[in-house]
């Protein structure tokens, strides 16, 4: 057996000192073992490993924040109402767009890292990402249905955006890892990113962040993409291009299943 | 063994599916029906979103159905001209349910109203059918002679138009009723998953009187060209038809179904309406009865915006 051939693993060259740093800030490099993920018939999750090193001059301590964003999608969310002794559901409320995945992992909790406002500023953390909304309330007919747009400005805006934020982190999609980030040596450090078997299809940015003193001092964005292949790609793919003759596929193949299996048990 | 489904995104476990189909196709084999109002509510709890769980089952439900309709075709207890009438009905039901259903996705009121369908449909046909046929068990045990059948039948069957012939079945009526099942089925059949075969069964022998040898073969047929025709219209429509789904659990079904369908002969009929009615009962209580429970998460997601 010859072992396969593996390329070596992509490692950024450090940039080269330019003049302008003279006295040269502290820095980060970072990859992915894999940059595409592959949806088959087997994938039940992912876990990439992001790795990279701090160059570090001076003897301030660096704390790494790695954000990994999903594709932007809207979310279309209900509120259960009791009316008449049954929990029902209220009308639709829109966000614009949630990502579809939302990790962070640290060095350390994130409020200790750096301040809140400047987790704001960045959208780092659940409790900052963007889920956009618009600053005035509004009804938009899409499909025929009124939704609601919540605007950002509004009372229970928070209390619609922590429900988007809870379900996603009870379905893995939604991730705070304080001690995700760990030193194997001497500037060196990893991170894992779990995708569940639900993370959407699309392509995921992750932000590695160096912070000192509370401030950010370098970033580094690396992409990554989750695509369906093989059988799987051609099913969906299939089902969504030409969805009538899908269905009747769908269907001749059940009569058949079932007239075939009527007449072999007939024989046996 | 895990495998992933593409269009309900998602990962199950495949023997588990199998196994389930089996089962399902069993009691449709036993009790002549779709089976389908059982596999919604365990592919809901399994994780499978609704909507792709209603979709798919339909599909199930074709090959169950066929399965054992072919058993009956050979006993000539299939009435092909009312199942064709009733089949006819059923398309105009499905193209409406579809519809109506793609709606109360879009309004978020999907979960309330097939919660809601289980609780009434269910709940009412299996007291009915429980009540019935417990009634006639208690008769023979005591050894009373059976309730005399009311011959009789509704005199607005024959008062309605169009009359038609249908030699099978032994009747002269109006065209009408059965359409109107049919179209009663078609409806439930997009909303619930299900053939509607618990509605038809009882329709076609208490309403309509039909000879009670042509009753589940005629049902079924019906139910095989109604979940077909909800099949590709899910398809086209809402692209929720999860061929893999499909197939693990229409693998089990057809197999499941044929052993039913043998096992159904060293059973009485009444004891057998007795443990389906009551089976019909639970679950629309099941499935309804969470309609009146406080629920733990107070927001749920609702489909229809990133697609």
């Amino acid at each position: 057996m010859i072992p396969p051939v593996l390329p070596p693993p992509v490692i950024e060259a450090p940039a080269p000192p330019t003049p302008e740093a003279a006295a040269p800030g502290a820095f980060v490099a970072a990859a992915l073992t894999e940059t595409q993920v592959e949806v088959d018939s087997g994938f039940a999750g992912a876990s990439i490993v992001l790795y990279g090193a701090v160059f570090n001059p001076g003897d301030t301590p660096a704390d790494v924040v790695v954000v990994v964003r999903g594709p932007d999608r809207p979310v279309r969310l209900v509120r259960k109402v009791r009316i008449a002794g049954l929990w029902l559901n209220s009308r639709p409320v829109l966000f614009e767009g949630a990502p579809g995945f939302y990790m962070t992992a640290s060095t350390r909790p994130l409020g200790e890292i750096t301040d809140f406002g400047t987790l704001r500023r960045l959208g780092v953390g659940v409790d900052h990402l963007r889920i956009d909304a618009p600053e005035e309330a509004a009804t938009i007919t899409r499909y025929g249905v009124r939704d609601v747009v919540v605007s950002r400005l509004g009372e229970d805006y928070l209390d619609w955006r922590r429900a988007v934020i809870r379900l996603r982190e009870n379905a893995d999609l939604y991730d705070t890892v304080p001690d995700g980030v760990s030193f194997v040596d001497d500037g060196l450090f990893r991170a894992e990113v779990v995708l569940p078997t639900e993370a959407p299809i699309g392509t995921y940015e992750a932000e590695v962040w160096l912070f000192q003193d509370g401030e950010a001092v370098s970033v580094r964005r690396r992409s990554l993409t989750v695509e369906k292949v093989g059988i799987e790609r051609a099913i969906f793919d299939f089902a969504h291009e030409q969805p009538w003759w899908y269905g009747l596929l769908s269907v001749l193949l059940a009569g058949l299943t079932g007239w075939g299996a009527s007449v072999w048990f007939r024989r046996t | 063994m895990d495998i992933y489904l593409p269009i309900a995104e998602m990962s199950v476990n495949a023997p588990l599916l199998i196994v389930l189909g089996a089962v399902v196709g069993f009691i449709s084999g036993l009790f002549g029906i779709g089976g389908g109002f059982l596999m919604a509510p365990v592919l809901v709890f399994l994780g499978v979103p609704p909507a792709v769980a209603v979709a798919s089952q339909a599909n199930h439900v074709v090959a169950s159905s066929a399965s054992s309709v072919l058993a009956y075709t050979a006993k000539r207890g299939v009435d092909y001209r009312m199942g064709g009438i009733m089949a006819l009905g059923g398309a105009i039901g499905a193209v409406a349910g579809v519809e109506l259903f793609r709606l109360l996705r879009l309004l978020g009121q999907a979960d309330l109203v097939v919660s809601l369908s289980y609780l009434i449909f269910l709940g009412a046909i299996g007291a009915l059918m429980l009540h019935e046929s417990l009634n006639t068990i208690l008769r023979r045990r005591r050894g009373e002679p059976p309730a005399r059948r009311q011959t009789r039948r509704p005199l607005w069957l024959y008062g309605l138009p169009l009359r038609m012939r249908f030699p099978r079945s032994g009747l002269y009526i109006s065209a009408l009723p059965p359409l109107g099942l049919g179209v009663c089925a078609g409806i439930l059949s997009a909303i619930m998953g299900v053939g509607g075969g618990f509605i038809l069964v009882p329709a076609m022998l208490y309403i309509l009187r039909m000879k009670a040898s042509v009753v589940v073969g005629t049902s079924l047929f019906q139910i095989i060209i109604t979940t077909a025709i909800t099949t590709v219209l899910q398809a086209g429509r809402n692209q929720t038809v999860d061929i893999v789904l499909a197939s693990l659990l229409l693998f089990g079904g057809v197999i499941g179904a044929q052993y039913g369908a043998r096992a159904s002969g060293r059973f009485r009929a009444d004891e057998l309406r007795a443990v389906m009615g009551l089976l019909v009962l639970l679950v629309g209580l099941q499935m309804g009865l969470g309609l009146f429970i406080r629920p733990d998460e107070m927001f749920a997601f609702a489909p229809g915006a990133g697609q």
